[in-house]
């Protein structure tokens, strides 16, 4: 049965209730909550003035911190799944920056996907004696890998960060960058500029000529795998808009008629056996 | 000589209780902010003073210290009138309370008429106040404060016409000597008390009634365009009106001044006049918490069911209550 009325009695007997409870009001400069040492604050990540996400994917949180306890995942620049975290698997126990985090001396590591992919190890040990293995050489040691290469293997990149002491997690940040490749990839990579200065300047009028040019639409590979198109908004070029990047060289500011004439000068050359890139390649 | 006194006395009873108004509006809203602060499980205001004890009265200097707007299209004369008047209203209609034998500012015959006729008259300074602001939120405010008062103001007196029926007088002293002798009136008409409880809420806008000012959704209604002492009149009235309800409460339902069984009813002289002071206010602010706790504990009611509740439920009920009131009163002669 209801009773009108029995409601709002059960309701004032609970804030009764509350009259007398104890309660949770903090009363701050007075009384100040006993915080553990290692307390740091709440985490969060940032984001930038346009509501983006600052973290990268960089891992780099990830490498310094102490208790290992940050866990991620993410896709790099090239649509890579990475994954940085806790060793799993016995096998990532062993990896070099496990011990190095550990104290431990690092040794290579012997788990690694595409390990038999022969690298040059004396020769890419001078590349780096030659740029006087600093870290702000990351980049030309990179260009030079992939001028060699045509992409950074990760075989490489290991190399690199052993040598010169550099975390893992930086070098493999560093490969994510525009204009590095991570795969083998045959034939040559044409990239349009989209970014707000290069259209300005005229970015359009290029694609479409390229893509006239090379018989491909953006985002497409040429049938006998030698050419891909694509566009990308960090080419990175601000000054020399409208540019656009060929494998990792950088060109601008450009007409449609100029840069009809890069690729059709290399489509020429490509054509000669021994520049191709895939013989370059050790075996 | 006897009219020369009449004129000192009436002359101080109305000072003083001019002078109350003020130290009541600071204490009821002081007990309005720590009583829904401690059922909330906060310890509420307690940094001005020892317990916080200051904090209203701050507030109330506040609004003195505060610039005094009046918007340029405003009509000055009743702008100005409006918070007068619902101070008034409060104010005048304490004249005739019961505090204790012996200090009823004006004792006169048709009390309880008295009381109801100058309450109803905050009606009109909110009417004032509303089409006075030159804002047409501020005149809805104004007429919905005034629908609701209106509404309400029938159950309210018809409840009380039950109690004036079996006292037989319209004077509060005689009513509560009456109840002196038959018992308290909550046993005579409990019918009456519980309409009279909640149509008093709803006269003075208290929660659950409170559209009229709704603080959260409709910046104060009325009083939008007020700011300063005059908004402060407005807001002492309202808490004025609290203590005022409770009191008429604690005179015509609960024996007034009375002291309940275990104690002397009633001391003689002096000492019983502050004798009887106390059981009145402590009755009084009984009340006074009852409203808080209720404040507390519901959430508003909406405007169709606020005037659905006026019209159906207590309107008929004050009537039934009336009607069997009377047949008692005739049949039992009492």
């Amino acid at each position: 049965m209801r009773i009108p009325g029995l409601g709002i009695l059960k309701g004032m007997r609970q804030t009764g209730r509350n009259f007398w409870a104890p309660k949770v009001t903090r009363q701050y400069p007075e009384e100040r909550p006993q915080m553990p040492d290692r307390w740091r604050g709440r985490l969060d990540l940032i984001y930038d003035p346009f509501g983006e996400h600052k973290c990268e994917v960089c891992f780099q949180c990830a490498q310094v911190c102490p208790v290992e306890a940050i866990d991620m995942s993410g896709f790099d620049s090239q649509g890579n799944r990475i994954r940085y975290g806790l060793p799993e698997i016995y096998e990532e126990r062993k990896d070099p920056n496990a011990y190095r985090r550990a104290g431990l001396p690092a040794e290579p590591m012997r788990n690694v996907a595409r390990w038999d992919e022969a690298i040059d190890t004396a020769w890419l040990g001078g590349v780096i004696d030659g740029f006087g293995a600093r870290p702000e050489a990351l980049i030309g040691i990179f260009s030079a890998v992939q001028e060699r290469y045509g992409y950074l293997p990760e075989r490489a990149l290991r190399l690199i960060s052993d040598t010169m002491v550099i975390h893992w997690a930086q070098v493999f940040g560093a490969a994510g960058l525009g204009g590095f490749r991570l795969l083998p990839t045959e034939g040559h990579l044409v990239t349009v500029c989209r970014c707000a200065a290069c259209r300005f300047a005229g970015g359009d009028a290029l694609l479409s000529a390229l893509s006239d040019e090379l018989g491909i639409a953006p985002g497409e590979t040429s049938n006998d795998g030698a050419w891909s198109l694509e566009t990308s908004d960090e080419v990175a070029a601000g000054a020399i808009a409208p540019a656009i990047r060929i494998d990792t060289m950088i060109y601008g500011p450009l007409t449609a008629v100029q840069a009809r004439h890069l690729v059709a000068e290399r489509r020429k050359s490509a054509a000669a056996p021994a520049r191709a890139r895939t013989a370059s390649r050790p075996s | 000589m006897d009219l020369l006194f009449g004129i000192l006395r009436f002359l101080l009873a109305t000072t003083l209780l001019l002078l109350m108004t003020i130290p009541t509006a600071f204490v009821v809203i002081q007990m309005e902010l720590k009583v829904i602060a401690q059922m909330q499980l906060r310890y509420g205001p307690n940094r001005v003073g020892p317990w916080g004890m200051f904090q209203s009265t701050i507030h109330g200097f506040k609004f003195l210290a505060k610039e005094d707007h009046i918007p340029d299209q405003a009509d000055r004369a009743t702008f100005t009138l409006a918070p007068w008047m619902v101070y008034m209203a409060a104010a005048m209609s304490m004249l005739v309370m019961p505090f204790a034998p012996g200090a009823i500012a004006a004792d006169f015959n048709i009390g309880i008429v008295y009381f109801f006729a100058v309450i109803g008259l905050s009606v009109v300074g909110l009417l004032i106040a509303g089409w006075a602001s030159y804002n047409k939120y501020s005149l809805l405010g104004g007429l919905r404060s005034a629908a609701q008062m209106v509404s309400y103001e029938i159950p309210l007196t018809l409840s009380v016409v039950g109690v004036v029926v079996l006292g037989g007088t319209l004077n509060f002293r005689e009513l509560i000597a009456w109840q002196q002798l038959h018992g308290w009136m909550l046993i005579w008409q409990p019918v009456g008390l519980g309409i009279f409880y909640i149509a008093s809420l709803a006269e003075i806008n208290r929660t659950p009634f409170d559209m009229v000012e709704a603080d959260s959704e409709l910046v104060a209604g009325p009083f939008t365009e007020y700011s300063g002492m005059r908004f402060g009149f407005f807001f002492f009235a309202e808490y004025v009106a609290l203590f005022i309800m409770s009191g008429v409460m604690t005179a015509l339902f609960f024996g007034g001044w009375l002291a309940p069984w275990p104690f002397p009813a009633q001391l003689e002289g002096f000492g019983g006049t502050l004798y009887g002071l106390l059981w009145f206010f402590l009755k009084s602010y009984m009340f006074v918490f009852v409203a808080v706790w209720l404040r507390a504990t519901l959430p508003r009611v909406r405007v169709d069911q606020l005037m659905g509740m006026a019209w159906k439920v207590l309107l008929p009920l004050a009537m039934l209550n009336l009607l069997v009131t009377a047949g008692a009163v005739l049949v039992f002669n009492l």
